[in-house]
């Protein structure tokens, strides 16, 4: 909901308000109430999350660099798992875990022929992640840098909120260490190594997962979502968690 | 009475039987002839991508090919031959090979479109070898 429709509207009592639609209006008015004030620094509300309000963020305002996304064209996923075999091996996950999944959905198309459409999913690095707000001990949180939503199993107490909190299923509760899971962009075990790329978008075939930086407007995230036409979506935007996984189907 | 009764109820059993062998019977002349048709269990490809599913029933009694139509030409008739060969890819596909002979996009829809009305992928294979999808490992549900 946008202020000036707000304003149009009768008030309708704090009772009747959703809580996502109040905790909005407050963060709307900190924001407000910060810039007044003197800008960013006694902005309550960081910027970033302001400027990243949009699904993908108008260029040049991203709020973090590399702004790391990956970009999944749909329909050429074929669930041969690769990713995830490629995902176990790097990664060390366990066999009743998972960092990323593939999704199936099946569906009657014109002349009774089915339809298949795979949808692989893994963390959403959300702009406003919902499984960071929730944590009691701080053990996940937004890397400032790359904007990766990290996780220090030394500090989980495998309360397992997180994995309640989360919109996308990513996370899970490892037994070896006792502290929950989660995709980190492969940043641990590749990224911060110097490598260029997640292990789940080196070993697909098909060239479904594509991953960078969507502040570099050169890179491939970057053309795949700003080409003319192109349709995007992300999954459960209701949520407002503003992820950057996006899907195309180009 | 008692046997105007029993011949009711004779007469009863025979029709319905009639009936079922009126079904039986026309359900036969569908029957898959596998000399003809080729074998009716799908052939899965585990190689070079899991999991590739080509069905003799749809091509043959389907769409009206002959067995030569593609053997041996496009396709050895050995099991799981073509799999071992390195030029079995998409590329070979696009290219004309293979599936790419018809599948080209005028005789029947393009290699390069529906993925996966022949990529099944693993979750497709293990519904049809009756397994629940990704019933152990990871990914599935507790």
């Amino acid at each position: 909901m946008r202020i000036n429709d707000l304003e149009k509207l009768e008030n309708e009592g704090l009772e009747r308000l959703t809580s996502l639609e109040r905790r909005r209006f407050l963060q709307l008015g900190l924001a407000v109430t910060g810039v007044y004030l003197g800008g960013t620094i006694l902005s309550l509300t960081p910027v970033a999350e302001v400027q990243a309000a949009e699904l993908v963020p108008e260029v040049g305002q991203y709020p973090y660099s590399p702004h790391y996304a990956m970009v999944i064209r749909e329909k050429f996923c074929i669930d041969c798992e690769r990713c995830m075999e490629a995902c176990v091996k790097t990664n060390d996950v366990p066999v009743y875990g998972f960092r990323t999944t593939i999704l199936e959905r099946r569906r009657t198309v014109a002349g009774g022929a089915h339809e298949t459409i795979f949808m692989p999913v893994l963390c959403n690095q959300c702009n406003r992640p919902p499984c960071v707000r929730v944590c009691p001990t701080t053990a996940t949180w937004k890397d400032k840098k790359t904007g990766i939503v990290v996780m220090k199993p030394s500090r989980c107490i495998g309360c397992k909120t997180c994995m309640t909190a989360c919109p996308y299923n990513a996370r899970y509760f490892k037994e070896e260490n006792r502290a929950v899971d989660k995709c980190d962009f492969c940043w641990e075990s590749r990224l911060s190594k110097g490598e260029k790329t997640t292990a789940c978008a080196e070993a697909c075939p098909a060239d479904v997962r594509v991953f960078g930086d969507l502040a570099d407007t050169k890179s491939r995230v970057f053309e795949l979502l700003h080409t003319p036409e192109t349709i995007i979506w992300v999954l459960r935007p209701e949520v407002g968690a503003l992820p950057n996984v996006y899907y195309v189907n180009v | 009475m008692k046997k105007g009764l029993s011949a009711l109820v004779l007469g009863i059993l025979l029709f319905s039987g009639a009936c079922l062998m009126a079904a039986e019977e026309q359900k036969s002349p569908e029957e898959y002839d596998e000399d003809t048709y080729g074998p009716l269990a799908p052939i899965i490809w585990e190689k070079p991508v899991k999991s590739v599913i080509f069905e003799h029933k749809n091509h043959t009694q389907g769409a009206g090919l002959e067995c030569d139509s593609c053997h041996d030409e496009l396709f050895p008739m050995e099991a799981g031959a073509s799999a071992e060969k390195e030029d079995f890819t998409m590329q070979t596909l696009y290219d004309g090979g293979y599936c790419g002979a018809c599948h080209d996009g005028e005789t029947a829809f393009a290699s390069n479109t529906r993925c996966t009305t022949c990529h099944i992928g693993v979750r497709g294979h293990a519904r049809l070898s009756g397994n629940a999808p990704a019933a152990e490992g990871h990914g599935a549900k507790e």
